[in-house]
């Protein structure tokens, strides 16, 4: 049995992702750009001779601090991360961005930045649908991001260069893909939290030493023999999931998770980013036409979770784990509709609300226990 | 539950009280239109209503059916419902309401009985919403068209610049600019589209002559809220709002806020205050609690007076060249993002978040505001299920703590009154006041000036 994680405070996972960005820095000497949500593209910062990395909450750890800055009443999350911004526990950033994705990180960008200045900082602003309009106006977002970080940096972001490293993260979104092909067997090769904390290490990580990482598992994994006893497969949908804990709480109750649809997951790596002769077309498409996430409005009817369903199908799930975080509005506004959807087409759906701390842990395990069972 | 403890409003004023008879004969109007079947357009504020008395199109306001629900304290019935339905109870109320309005609606095939309005909100052909503000909106009509009414849905989407970003710097300007303007023709044709109707833009410009009349009478009467004591309170600012919403560009809104100018103007010059003694001058931040406007009146019997709410405040921002009403559209819009912009938009999601004022460097406008209104202190309603609108007041607190002005934040909700602790927030204001007195910020106002 693994030894239960539900605090997340034993995940040594995410104190090596900071040790290691802490070293990558002392040894390139470049910037450490922060960055929370995917729609400002970390290939472009990369590009712009800095270190994009991907901050992650402490699920469970003491928020107080962010109560002379914020209202109680706000994603759990986002106060989580903004605690941990002014105990100085992110001191080994030199820039912050942050995409309009919801409202909530949005305010956490104005708030931090106001009170806890960093070097460099950027708002990327991004529509909510995905017209024509729109997306004009996230390809000229696009350049006006990176015109502020090139004057950050002092680094040009050149094309040939740009689409060397579009390149690098496509290798990676490939090797991310054989990793989830092997989930698709019966007795998958590799635990969904083992994944979870491997996609987290990819966000915080340059695009090469990820590379290192995914060939590194890859080759362990497929050298590992199928075992154990056939379990419910889940596949895992909700609010950010940046701690494995809830993935390990699955596990012990005696479930698979062998997909996901939440953010770091697979989402992001879903598919390549089409190197198109404008590099903004290509990340225009890839970053916010068909990047899956409920903040962005792809209009009424259910028709907009099929990609989902999809999903549940290709991975042979038997049920699907519902993750929402206190206050999540896009989440949250979603579940009713996702819910009746999913159940008509034979997939139950257990909701789990939780203000990221993942406690009282010993009641979240038994209703994971209850869903499991039912499962089997 | 009992909602005993839950008052209605008292208002001051004449024209205010004269409401009562303008608006029943405005939705009686409304209601014969609806009954020979024409088209319903279910709007969100932030749709320029100019623009729906241009095409002559029905429309209802879902969120202000939410604040008619809250008063009635008939909220909590639909809220429920909604609950039933898995939505969450953190959502926000206006929306819920709706949610679970619609609900009952679909079961029965009829506006369920405890509707505000005799025939609730009707059944849209057509939803348009509006990004305006917060996540909600976006979710919301989605949702009903997902599980209640099968429509054709558009939700404009009017981003404005984060406070760091300069709105004056002519690249964003336009970058900005842009998108308003393409997603405002994006409206107009999706409305064509679904009434079969041409927008005639002669019509349209009348019809916001006569609108921005209307507002400036409106921020003039605010601005005349200077005078001490004050002459109009929260619970005629709060009703006042309401024809802008439905009766905009029609003769009628023109004067009805002249009135209403005339009226205060009239008070002013008589010194003629909505309190014996004004004691405290405050400003309120947040939505009202629809449910119980009467706390406004209980703290008045405290000597406690509202010169200022940020929220539905309308500055100048409609100062704009008619000429091309289109192109009058998109710069208001855009100068009430520049407007909030100068408040501070460090929480600003979209266009306005009134819980923050005077944040954005070099922006005095929070310190003004306190001067030109005699401020003594601050009121903050945190509202639990509307963070849009409430996110960011410990934010506005510590920046006015910053220059002296002592405030407090109390917890509840806009609509729905489960969350409302009568005995609770009777004393903690009744407190914050008598801190005000300890620390020289209560009393007369006339004496602490001289
Ligand atoms: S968990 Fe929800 S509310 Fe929090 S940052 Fe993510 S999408 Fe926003
Ligand atoms: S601003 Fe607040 S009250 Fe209005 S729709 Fe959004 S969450 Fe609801």
């Amino acid at each position: 049995m693994t030894v239960r994680n539900n605090t997340g405070l034993l995940n040594k996972a995410a104190e090596e992702n900071e040790q290691n960005v802490r070293r990558i820095k002392a040894e390139t000497g470049k910037p450490v750009i922060g960055y929370l949500c995917c729609f400002a593209p970390p290939e472009i910062i990369s590009a712009a001779g800095a270190i994009p990395y991907r901050i992650t909450g402490q699920p469970g750890m003491d928020t107080s601090a962010a109560d002379a800055y914020v209202e109680p009443y706000g994603c759990t999350y986002v106060r989580n991360i903004l605690a941990r911004a002014v105990d100085g526990k992110l001191d080994f950033l030199d820039g912050l961005i942050i995409s309009h994705s919801c409202d909530m990180v949005q305010r956490l960008y104005g708030i931090w930045t106001y009170s806890h200045p960093l070097p460099y900082s950027y708002l990327f602003n991004v529509p909510h649908q995905i017209s024509p309009w729109a997306q004009r106006f996230y390809k000229r977002e696009l350049g006006f991001f990176q015109e502020s970080l090139e004057k950050f940096t002092g680094h040009q972001v050149t094309i040939p260069e740009l689409k060397n490293i579009i390149v690098k993260y496509n290798h990676n979104r490939f090797l991310v893909r054989k990793l989830y092909e092997l989930r698709k067997e019966s007795l998958p090769l590799i635990e969904g939290s083992e994944m979870l904390n491997l996609l987290i290490a990819g966000g915080t990580l340059p695009a090469e030493d990820f590379t290192v990482l995914l060939e590194k598992t890859t080759n362990d994994v497929i050298k590992r023999k199928p075992d154990g006893p056939k379990a419910p497969r889940i596949l895992v949908w909700g609010s950010i999931m940046d701690d494995p804990a809830l993935y390990r709480m699955i596990e012990e109750a005696g479930g698979k998770v062998v997909a996901d649809d939440t953010c770091i997951g697979f989402r992001v790596w879903e598919k390549d980013v089409p190197l198109t002769e404008d590099t903004r077309d290509g990340l225009t498409e890839h970053y916010f036409v068909t990047f899956q996430c409920p903040r962005t409005d792809r209009g009424p009817g259910i028709k907009r979770f099929d990609y989902l369903l999809q999903r549940a199908r290709e991975y042979r799930v038997d049920g699907v784990v519902g993750y929402s975080i206190s206050f999540c509005d896009p989440h949250k506004f979603d579940y009713p509709d996702l819910r009746d959807y999913l159940k008509k087409e034979g997939f139950p759906m257990l909701l789990i609300d939780d203000n990221y701390s993942f406690e009282p842990a010993g009641a979240i395990q038994t209703r994971l226990q209850a869903f499991i069972e039912m499962l089997k | 539950m009992s909602h005993s403890e839950m008052s209605r409003a008292k208002r001051h004023l004449e024209t205010t009280s004269r409401m009562k008879e303008m608006l029943p004969r405005f939705f009686m109007r409304m209601m014969e239109r609806r009954f020979s079947n024409e088209p319903l357009a279910w709007c969100m504020v932030g749709v320029p209503p100019e623009l729906l008395k241009a095409f002559d199109l029905l429309f209802e306001w879902p969120e202000n059916f939410g604040t008619m629900c809250a008063s009635r304290l008939v909220a909590p019935r639909f809220i429920e419902v909604a609950e039933g339905d898995g939505y969450s109870p953190e959502l926000c109320s206006y929306v819920t309401n709706t949610m679970g309005y619609c609900k009952l609606f679909k079961e029965t095939g009829e506006a369920p009985p405890e509707s505000p309005l005799p025939g609730g909100m009707g059944t849209p052909a057509m939803l348009l919403g509006s990004g305006f503000i917060c996540d909600p909106r976006w979710k919301w009509f989605q949702s009903i068209a997902t599980r209640f009414f099968d429509v054709p849905v558009y939700s404009s989407d009017p981003l404005a610049p984060p406070w760091d970003i300069d709105p004056h710097d002519p690249h964003i300007e336009n970058h900005y600019l842009t998108l308003l303007r393409e997603d405002l023709a994006g409206q107009i044709s999706f409305i064509e589209k679904h009434t079969g109707k041409k927008l005639d833009l002669n019509r349209l410009r009348e019809i916001m002559a006569l609108s921005h009349e209307a507002l400036a009478y409106w921020r003039d009467t605010l601005a005349l809220r200077k005078a001490v004591p004050t002459p109009m309170g929260s619970t005629d600012y709060f009703h006042a709002i309401i024809p802008q919403m439905y009766l905009v560009g029609d003769q009628e809104a023109v004067d009805f806020y002249r009135e209403i100018y005339e009226e205060v103007k009239d008070r002013v010059e008589r010194g003629v205050g909505i309190v014996e003694e004004e004691k405290y001058r405050l400003i309120w931040f947040g939505l009202p609690p629809w449910f119980n406007m009467g706390i406004f009146n209980y703290l008045e019997s405290l000597g406690a007076v509202f010169a200022y709410e940020s929220t539905y405040n309308v500055g100048d921002y409609f100062e704009v060249d008619l000429s091309d009403p289109l192109e009058a559209i998109v710069r208001r819009t855009w100068q009430r993002a520049v407007k909030m912009h100068e408040y501070g938009a460090e929480t600003m999601p979209e266009l306005c978040n009134p819980a923050v004022f005077g944040g954005f460097s070099g922006s005095n406008l929070l310190e003004e505001l306190v001067g030109e209104y005699s401020l003594t202190g601050a009121v903050m309603h945190l509202t639990r299920s509307c963070r849009a609108v409430s996110f960011g007041e410990v934010h506005t607190k510590n920046r006015l703590g910053k220059i002296g002005v002592p405030s407090l934040i109390f917890e509840s909700d806009m609509a729905d009154p489960r969350l409302w602790s009568d005995a609770q927030i009777k004393t903690r204001l009744h407190a914050f006041l008598e801190t005000m007195d300890k620390t020289g910020r209560g009393g007369n106002i006339n004496d602490r000036q001289k």
